[in-house]
């Protein structure tokens, strides 16, 4: 049976990354920051998978967003998206090739639609996510600041005819709030999305991702928390999503010491 | 230990070279040359996207040929991973019907989207038989990652191992010196690691 997933999201933004707010950003620390507080390579077994996002405003750096990239995936066997200004094709390529298995686009979904074509055609549907920024009734893009006059349902119509695979549907207003997910919001669109759907916006405890992921049609539920995840905050989640009874994939820790370096010295 | 990824411009190999690393494999090369292919222990034949624009690419660059003569003349162990796999089918239906590699007996058709979310994405429990190499040491119903629009099917016997979405389809196949997994082992957390250390030590 297909499992639900957690997803991390990390916001960066030059070369920092960032607990948001209602898209106001504030700056947490830099990738040594989240060595210390999140060692990935612990953390991410107690994920599903990961999204880094890049949110730099004026130049979007997209080679030191992919360097950085690089870096905080080594040795993490969970599945990355990247995305944040992606605006062509050399973008998208320079993402996949510093780790990235999936890219997520905002903006070149309303403004671009022959380089989303494009990249479903080259990377697969698989490889997309649509990610949507919501607020009251209206969608944003350009990280929150530009609205577009089209509702909701129309702009899902209009992804999904791109044939991309998941779409990541993130509320502003609830964005780093930790009040919990726009539940009714995602009651009215799910019946509306045939993609598989990531929610995000929200969550600040483990009861807001049970909450998220008792909906029928949603698929994963992401969070950006830094603060309230901190530590072994993701891993006590995880259990108790597994002790409420939420269809989570297992694996079995203990395992890892026994199969690192296990061909080392002697694989001749 | 010499691992070749067979590389022909489809898809992240970074995290499989990742995964080759934390096992400790020593000599870890990616490539797209006929000679370093044929210098191999171990090949893996990675891979997303289409699978048409993937055949293209493989015969532009010669690596049927040079893919043919390592693994079913030399017989070097292969694993092909989602698309990887998908490719040494007889054909898919993916962009219209595209002759595979033809390695092993099957064929790639796309899911039929009745009421099911396509692609198939997140972990999936797949089933396996008691005999498997590729799941050696492994619990029964261990979870994989997928992502993936297009699945096998076959009616040979090829030790398949099943998954389950919507119906059943072609998680696995192991023949001899040839394997293939739908899912990504290099995303799977320990399972897939452990997956990919059972290739390495038992074909």
């Amino acid at each position: 049976m297909l499992r639900k997933r957690i997803i991390f999201t990390l916001i960066y933004e030059n070369g920092f990354f960032n607990q948001s707010r209602n898209f106001r950003l504030q700056k947490v620390g830099d990738i040594r920051w989240l060595e210390r507080n999140y060692k990935f390579q612990d953390i991410a077994f107690s994920l599903d998978e990961l999204i880094v996002l890049n949110a730099s405003k004026s130049d979007k750096g997209m080679a030191e967003f992919a360097k950085t990239l690089s870096e905080l995936v080594d040795d993490v066997f969970i599945p990355i998206a990247a995305g944040g200004g992606i605006r062509s094709l050399e973008d998208a390529e320079m993402l996949f090739a510093n780790g990235a298995d999936k890219i997520v686009l905002n903006s070149a979904l309303h403004i671009d639609k022959n380089l989303v074509e494009k990249l479903v055609e080259i990377y697969g549907s698989q490889s997309i996510v649509a990610s949507i920024d919501h607020k009251g009734h209206d969608e944003f893009i350009s990280d929150g600041t530009q609205k577009l006059n089209i509702c909701l349902d129309e702009y899902i119509q209009h992804i999904e005819d791109m044939n991309v695979g998941e779409i990541y549907l993130n509320s502003i207003e609830k964005d780093g709030t930790g009040f919990g997910y726009d539940i009714g919001l995602i009651e009215k669109v799910t019946g509306l999305i045939s993609s598989p759907l990531i929610i995000a916006g929200g969550a600040g405890n483990e009861r807001h991702l049970i909450e998220g992921l008792e909906i029928e049609n949603v698929n994963a539920v992401a969070t950006a928390n830094l603060f309230n995840f901190i530590g072994d905050g993701l891993q006590y989640a995880r259990g108790e999503l597994h002790k409420a009874g939420i269809d989570l994939a297992k694996w079995n820790v203990d395992m890892l010491p026994d199969l690192k370096y296990i061909f080392h010295g002697r694989d001749k | 230990m010499r691992v070749v990824i067979v590389d022909y411009n489809m898809g992240n190999i970074k995290s499989i070279t990742s995964a080759l690393k934390y096992l400790g494999i020593s000599e870890i090369i990616v490539s797209n040359q006929g000679a370093e292919i044929l210098s191999a222990d171990k090949l893996i034949l990675p891979g997303v996207g289409s699978f048409a624009k993937a055949m293209v690419n493989i015969k532009n660059l010669k690596l049927d040929k040079y893919l043919e003569e390592a693994v079913m003349k030399e017989s070097k162990p292969i694993l092909g991973i989602c698309l990887g796999m998908q490719l040494m089918c007889e054909s898919s239906e993916e962009d219209g019907l595209t002759d595979g590699l033809g390695f092993v007996t099957g064929k790639v058709e796309r899911f039929s989207s009745d009421g099911l979310k396509v692609p198939h994405v997140g972990f999936n429990q797949v089933c396996f038989e008691d005999n498997s190499r590729l799941y050696h040491d492994m619990v029964n119903m261990s979870d994989f990652y997928f992502t993936h629009s297009f699945k096998m099917q076959s009616d040979a016997r090829i030790n398949q191992a099943y998954c389950d979405y919507g119906s059943e389809f072609i998680a696995s196949y192991e023949v001899s010196n040839i394997a293939g997994a739908q899912f990504h082992p290099e995303l799977s957390q320990i399972n897939g690691l452990k997956l990919i250390g059972n290739f390495l030590k038992s074909f």
